[in-house]
């Protein structure tokens, strides 16, 4: 197409498509730019492509039922968004959770959280055509998954969390477990701080690329590790605290430029943060129930239903008509690993959700990707889409 | 100001009322005319400043039991960035007849898109939105499937992607080119759109 430009001078543009199944759009994304030469001059979305209906299946079972279809939101970190949920409608109910449930969740959401950020940064570096530190990164992720296939059975959709509690308590073991995966948290940042820091290569590519001011992001609703890049000290485990994340010790990262190599470090900076929580966590993980008592809300015991007459009704009850939620409208947002996620629950009060919204993470920050591509290259528009982190699953529900 | 302060100005100013099935939180019911004034007011007006709109939910009350009113409702979850912790929400009843709400695009970036996913699963038009097009369902789809009345297994046959050309010229028309001579695949026919292929 051959347009004018504001000085009225004569350019030729090729409109060029990307996507929707491109090796470096993790998922399904697609942009359509208008390049002048290697420049992108104008770049539009589309989204959908990853488009289950989230929103009208759970609609269609009980409240228990949604917990695995959050496992399929942000399938790097699968547990966070069940305890999301959960974390949702136990408010609803004004449920005060176990204290060794509340450490435990703390522990695999720290966990999850260096899990995912381990896919970003080692994903982001890939596309920029390193291939070492995706190994670096990879291997201690490896290890939490090997947690998690102890503790859940399931190494990527998890489904861990209950409302109300958790699917089992920590197996035998757990603790050593977590901090070996710790030990080699801690080694493999070592190795990606060494081998990203001074990488003339990797700086060229990232510093200065994709830059957004802290206004701009607000505007588009930026939250996470993506917002505190541009220098905003915003964490809803600090500003709106649950699980008692105040009484840990721990900062706040944020970054300086607002560009994709903040994005990046604030990143690797986080897992630093994890990693001291969950070491935190770890001294006060003392024995308890991890399950609330009342057959209304948590299912019974498995063996209950085989010996006590109450077990088992309560069983067959919140298995064939579902957890009868307090009717009324409530939104809740949890500090998840790439922002805000958050659900807008509205009950009727029966055993079915009568409506539930997922804010994800995700979707605002690719609403403002063409402000981060448009007057760069073609390349860094890769650079920016893996420092972004955009997951398909939840963009798209 | 607590939200509760907050509350009772938006009462006054604008006639809000309560919703009090947020047993949780503060949501404030107001009406599309004054849906505007009261998130400018929201955004400059407060002492928290809501800069950040953090949600935007459709709502279908059609087999809610014993709702009276509209049938439809669009809910805005508003933050505060300058004061962790500060949060409130907006409802607006939309009748079946109108189905009319205005944008507020212009005032929050992000609501775009969000606005673009409401009209998509609901229906719900948007006046003075500059791009309504559908944001998650494909450009043939027909009909909102987050309506209570859309059968969950109902299946249509969707052959096509977003034909994106148009919107990126509309696109660099907002940044200030001018676009003089067209691309010859801006404007498929019918049989090749069809097809879900398009040929030069």
């Amino acid at each position: 197409m051959i347009v004018l430009d504001k000085n009225g001078e004569k350019l030729n543009l090729m409109p060029l498509n990307v996507g929707p199944s491109h090796p470096a759009t993790h998922g399904c994304l697609r942009f359509m730019a208008a390049m002048d030469g290697e420049t992108i001059v104008a770049s539009v979305e589309e989204i959908g492509y990853l488009h289950r209906g989230f929103e009208k299946m759970v609609e269609r079972g009980t409240w228990q039922q949604v917990v695995p279809y959050t496992d399929r939101l942000n399938y790097c970190s699968a547990i966070m968004n069940n305890i999301a949920y959960c974390r949702a409608v136990e408010t609803m109910f004004g449920i005060e959770l176990p204290e060794r449930t509340k450490v435990l969740r703390v522990i695999v959401n720290e966990l999850s959280r260096i899990n995912d950020h381990f896919v970003c940064v080692a994903a982001a570096f890939q596309d920029l055509g390193g291939t070492t530190p995706f190994m670096y990164a990879f291997n201690p992720r490896e290890e939490i998954m090997c947690i998690w296939e102890k503790l859940t059975g399931a190494r990527l959709t998890n489904s861990f969390a209950r409302i109300g509690g958790l699917y089992r308590d920590s197996y035998e073991g757990f603790e050593s477990d977590v901090l070996a995966a710790l030990d080699s948290t801690e080694k493999a940042l070592k190795d990606l701080h060494a081998c990203l820091d001074r990488n003339r290569i990797f700086l060229d590519r990232t510093v200065g690329i994709g830059k957004i001011s802290a206004e701009k992001a607000i505007s588009y609703g930026w939250t996470g590790p993506c917002l505190r890049a541009c220098g905003v000290a915003s964490d809803l485990r600090k500003d709106e605290p649950y699980y008692d994340y105040e009484t840990y010790d721990w900062e706040v990262v944020v970054g300086t430029q607002g560009d994709c190599n903040d994005r990046l470090q604030v990143r690797l900076a986080e897992i630093e943060e994890s990693v001291k929580i969950v070491r935190q966590a770890l001294k006060r993980l003392a024995p308890g129930p991890v399950d609330i008592v009342d057959p209304r809300i948590r299912v019974p015991a498995h063996k209950l239903a085989y010996q006590d007459m109450e077990g088992l009704i309560g069983r067959f009850k919140s298995v064939y008509e579902g957890i009868r939620v307090p009717e009324g409208e409530y939104y809740s947002g949890s500090e998840c690993a790439n922002g805000e996620l958050g659900f807008t629950i509205i009950s009727d009060g029966s055993g079915h959700p009568y409506r539930i919204k997922v804010r994800p993470p995700c979707l605002t920050q690719f609403a403002a990707f063409h402000d981060l591509v448009e007057g760069g290259q073609l390349a860094d528009s890769m650079a920016v889409l893996s420092g972004l982190n955009i997951i398909a699953g939840e963009l798209d529900r | 100001m607590s939200a509760e302060n907050i509350f009772s100005t938006l009462e006054e100013k604008f006639g809000a009322k309560r919703e009090t099935l947020d047993k949780w939180g503060v949501t404030a019911v107001v009406s599309g005319a004054y849906l505007r004034n009261v998130v400018q007011f929201l955004k400059d007006s407060t002492e928290e400043k809501f800069d950040m709109l953090v949600d935007i939910a459709g709502i279908d009350y059609l087999t809610y039991p014993n709702h009276e009113g509209p049938r439809f409702a669009v809910s805005y979850a508003f933050k505060s960035i300058k004061t962790p912790g500060a949060r409130i929400r907006l409802k607006v009843l939309v009748g079946e007849d109108s189905l009319k709400v205005p944008t507020i695009s212009d005032l929050y970036a992000n609501a775009n898109w969000y606005e673009r996913e409401v009209y998509d699963q609901f229906g719900i038009v948007f006046e003075g939105h500059p791009d309504l097009r559908r944001l998650l369902n494909h450009v043939e789809f027909v009909g909102h499937p987050l309506r209570k009345d859309y059968p969950a297994q109902k299946r249509q046959w969707l052959s096509t992607n977003d034909y994106l050309l148009p919107e990126l010229e509309k696109r660099l028309e907002t940044l200030g080119y001018k676009v003089i001579q067209r691309s010859k695949e801006v404007e498929p026919n019918d049989d090749e759109f069809l097809e879900g292929s398009v040929k030069a």
